[in-house]
Order: structure tokens, then C-alpha cells, then sequence
């Protein structure tokens, strides 16, 4: 028995369109990024990543460099260039988010990131938010899309409001936040002892969808939570946005991963396992028809190493290639 | 696509009865609010006076966003010859009076996203929005004065939407 030939093409110039982005929370207290492996999973559906990864879809201005830096060995008289030596390796990565949501305002950011909690009646007014509505307890048989409440808890929610879902701080330091960390606490007087502080910067935020009441009182939620199935002790509290500010001592880290679908069925990946903002908040603008514009989040990264463990190098962005089918290589 | 275009006109349509309830057209024996879809209605030879007719022209999508952006042209076009108390002698104000109230009209520049297709009509999940209008020259033939502004209408498409 015998395959049909196949009739090989030459080596073609890959034409994309555009890039898509995705991101993978870090471990930061294991320093375990996520790894994307493009042997296993190279040729994804683009929309549905592997877990864990989440789609922020297309971005545009994508601009990655290396800015390593090669110093020669010299030696002899005239002295030439013996050996070359990586005296640093170092990258970075640019682009901008098209569209707003909690993630991709965060990772532009690159600082904490802050739910704006609802806040209670007669708080002092303060710049990312005051003391918000009391939280209201979890009850049990929540899971990653539906948060089940007393039934007084869940009218107080409405269908279309957002929540946050976390613990309570208590006297916590270090990273905090579930599913994603989201900020490092140095001491309890740094966050004023807030017990609301982790739900204040969690990751751990969606949509309601529905408010059911009756037989399962609960929040039907639009989006489910990053951190999975609450855990207990988690509580939710209603939130109307967010907020960043420039400034904060705290970096976040990401893994990263963009791709390039090419129209010949080829596909470039740029994977980024460690990757950290290295600029403030920023916006740009792209004119649709004046006065109108699309506004963008402006986003740029350092790359930060791994260990490949294939062979110990230390390395900051691996560039995979998988060719179009046919095509000699 | 359809749903922001219907938006778009019911919208207008809306605004017009509430910012001049005089200025009314009767089609197919029905009395109604002077505007009205080209597309929509039996070819006309002229166009109707004194009333607002749109036209659906150029068609752009963004496809790379999470939802489709649609970028839609619509021109309006209007006509008066003036009033015939007046010999037609105050056209060019008739006309600027139409020029007024397609500002009127299309401020906000924003509305809620119906579906019209059912009854009744049904709130989807966003809203269409439009530019500030972009007036044309006044075209001067016989006894008319015509202008179109043009406006570029954006919706995002919702989910199921067609």
C-alpha cells in the first residue's frame, strides 16, 4: 500500500494579517510561568486556547525587539575579532490592545489593578475607589459560572452588574489575589488593614448574567471566574469598573503568547513565558470619522528568562514557525 | 447590520415628530413623520419635497475586534422648492430650516440597538452609534434646492445577531 505523492512547493513568504494575543497567569510565589509548548499545541483553534491561556484577541502595532548585546573578543595586533560573547540578553515587546476589558487594562498597566467596588454610604471620596457596600457571603454548590447567595444577598444584585470574588484580607502578606496575583502586600498597615483589599484588586471578577431566586437564589454568571470554582471563604461584592493609576510598586508578570496565522495555513508564534510592563498607563488613538475614534490600550513589555530545559540556556522569547502543509523546508 | 439601519431610521424618524410635527408626508395613504428609506419604498422619479430621504451607500467592516464593527454610509437627502404662498421665493430659508432640523435629528449621536423585526420591539446589547454630519453643496435644478449630508453609521454586531 502506498500514499498519493505529494507534489512539493518551494519555501513561501508567510502573509499574515494581524496578530492575536494571549496571556497565562504567572506563579509567582513557585516563579512558575506558564509555558506554552508548540509541539503539543502549535496549531490551536485560535478561538479556543489551551488552558490556561485567555484570548485578548487581535492586537495591532505589534512591534517586538531584541535588545540583546553581542561584544566581540578581541585579540592579536591589529587586534581582530576572535569570539563573540552575549554580554546581555534582553527583549522587549509592544503593541496595542483594541479592545478595553479587566485583563488588557491590567497588563497595560502593569501595576495593581483595581475594582471599583460599589462603594457604601458616606465614604470618604478617594482616588481608586472608597470603602465599599458590605460583601455578602458565598453559599454552597457555587461554581466557576454561578455563585449561589441567600436569597436576600442576591436581590440585592441585578442582571448586568459586575462582582468581584475573593477573600477577605486578613493580615495576609505577599502575593494575593486568586487565580491571578494580583498585587504583593508588604504589611497589613500598607493596605490599612482593609478587608476588602483583595477583592479590591482580584482577578477574580465577571458579569452577572441573571439573578435567580426560588429554589437556588444565586448569580447566573455572563463569564466564568479565572480562579475556577470559588474557594471557601470567598465573598462577592458588586463593582462598576475599574481603575489604574500611574505610579505603584508593584509589577505584574505574565506569560504571553502571539500568533500569526498566516493565509497559506503557516503559523508563527512568538512566546513570551515571562513578561513585564516597563511603561505606564497609556491610550492612542485611531480616527474612525472625526471626531470619532477607536481607542486603544498602548501596552509594553520586558521579557524576563527561563531556563529552556533542553539544554539549561537562559532565554527570554521563543519564536516557533509551523510551515503550511506542502511546502519544502 | 440591518438592525442598526432600522435603528438608525426609527431613531430619526422619532426625533423629527418631536422637533417639527408639521413636517409630515403621506405614502400609500398614510400619514407620517417626513422621512423616510429609499430603499424601502416604490422608486421615485423626483424626490419628495420637504422631507428627508435616506440612502444606505458604502459598507465597511472591521472584523478584527471582538465583534464586528460595520461601518455603514447613510446619506440624506432633501429637497424643497419653498412654499407656494411665497412663489417659491423662500426656498433658500425652507431649506436652511431642513438643514437645522437634520442637526436636530441626528443629536445624540447615539441610540439604543432595536430589533424591530419583532413585536414589540426588542433592546439588544449595544448601541449604534454615528458621526457629525457632513453637508454637501446645495444643488440648484429648476425651482428646487436640494442638499445630502452624509453620516457614517457604526454598530457593533451583537451575538446571533444576522
Amino acid at each position: 500500500m502506498s500514499t498519493s505523492a505529494l507534489t512539493p512547493l518551494r519555501a513561501l513568504p508567510p502573509v499574515g494579517r494581524t496578530v492575536r494575543a494571549y496571556f497565562a497567569p504567572v506563579d509567582r510565589v513557585h516563579r512558575l510561568p506558564t509555558l506554552f509548548d508548540p509541539s503539543v499545541n502549535g496549531q490551536f483553534s485560535l478561538d479556543a486556547p489551551p488552558a490556561p491561556w485567555i484570548d485578548l484577541g487581535w492586537i495591532e502595532n505589534f512591534v517586538r525587539k531584541s535588545t540583546s548585546k553581542f561584544g566581540g573578543l578581541v585579540t592579536g595586533c591589529p587586534s581582530t575579532t576572535q569570539y563573540q560573547v552575549r554580554e546581555t540578553v534582553d527583549a522587549s515587546v509592544s503593541f496595542r490592545f483594541k479592545a478595553w476589558s479587566k485583563l488588557s487594562m491590567a497588563l497595560a498597566a502593569g501595576s495593581q489593578h483595581m475594582n471599583l467596588i460599589v462603594p457604601a454610604a458616606g465614604g470618604a471620596a478617594n482616588g481608586s475607589g472608597s470603602k465599599g457596600v458590605a460583601p455578602v457571603n458565598l453559599a454552597a454548590g457555587s461554581t466557576a459560572t454561578f455563585l449561589a447567595l441567600a436569597a436576600s444577598d442576591a436581590a440585592t444584585f441585578a442582571a448586568g452588574g459586575l462582582v468581584t470574588v475573593d477573600v477577605d484580607y486578613t493580615a495576609q502578606t505577599g502575593f494575593v489575589g486568586s487565580g491571578v496575583y494580583a498585587a504583593y502586600v508588604s504589611s497589613t498597615t500598607a493596605v490599612n488593614s482593609d478587608p476588602d483589599y483583595i477583592r479590591r484588586v482580584s482577578f477574580n471578577v465577571a458579569r452577572v448574567a441573571s439573578v435567580s431566586d426560588g429554589a437556588n437564589p444565586g448569580l447566573q454568571l455572563a463569564q466564568p471566574l479565572i480562579a475556577g470554582v470559588p474557594a471557601p471563604g470567598m465573598r462577592v461584592q458588586p463593582i462598576c469598573g475599574f481603575v489604574d493609576r500611574e505610579g505603584g510598586s508593584f509589577f505584574q508578570e505574565w506569560s504571553a503568547l502571539f500568533v500569526i496565522p498566516g493565509e497559506q495555513g503557516e503559523r508563527i508564534l512568538f512566546h513570551y513565558p515571562r513578561l513585564q510592563a516597563v511603561s505606564g498607563a497609556s491610550e492612542s488613538t485611531t480616527p474612525l470619522v472625526p471626531p470619532l475614534e477607536r481607542i486603544a490600550l498602548g501596552a509594553a513589555f520586558r521579557a524576563l528568562p527561563v531556563t529552556d530545559s533542553n539544554d539549561g540556556e537562559q532565554v527570554v522569547c521563543f519564536r516557533s514557525f509551523l510551515p503550511s502543509f506542502a511546502t519544502l523546508v | 447590520m440591518q438592525n442598526a439601519k432600522d435603528t438608525f431610521y426609527i431613531t430619526l424618524r422619532t426625533r423629527l415628530a418631536a422637533v417639527n410635527p408639521a413636517r409630515n408626508i403621506t405614502l400609500r395613504s398614510v400619514s407620517r413623520p417626513g422621512i423616510l428609506v429609499q430603499d424601502a419604498e416604490a422608486p421615485m422619479i423626483r424626490p419628495l419635497l420637504d422631507a428627508f430621504a435616506l440612502s444606505w451607500t458604502g459598507l465597511q467592516a472591521d472584523l478584527q475586534l471582538p465583534a464586528i464593527l460595520a461601518e455603514m454610509t447613510c446619506e440624506i437627502q432633501y429637497s424643497t422648492a419653498g412654499t407656494a404662498a411665497n412663489a417659491g421665493l423662500d426656498r433658500g430659508r425652507a431649506l436652511e430650516e431642513l438643514d437645522y432640523e437634520v442637526l436636530k435629528l441626528l443629536y445624540p449621536y447615539s441610540a439604543q440597538k432595536m430589533n424591530y423585526t419583532q413585536n414589540p420591539a426588542a433592546a439588544m446589547e449595544t448601541m449604534v452609534f454615528w458621526s457629525e454630519p457632513e453637508f454637501g453643496p446645495i444643488v440648484s435644478e429648476r425651482d428646487c434646492l436640494s442638499r445630502t449630508a452624509k453620516v457614517t453609521v457604526f454598530a457593533f454586531q451583537d451575538q446571533g445577531e444576522s
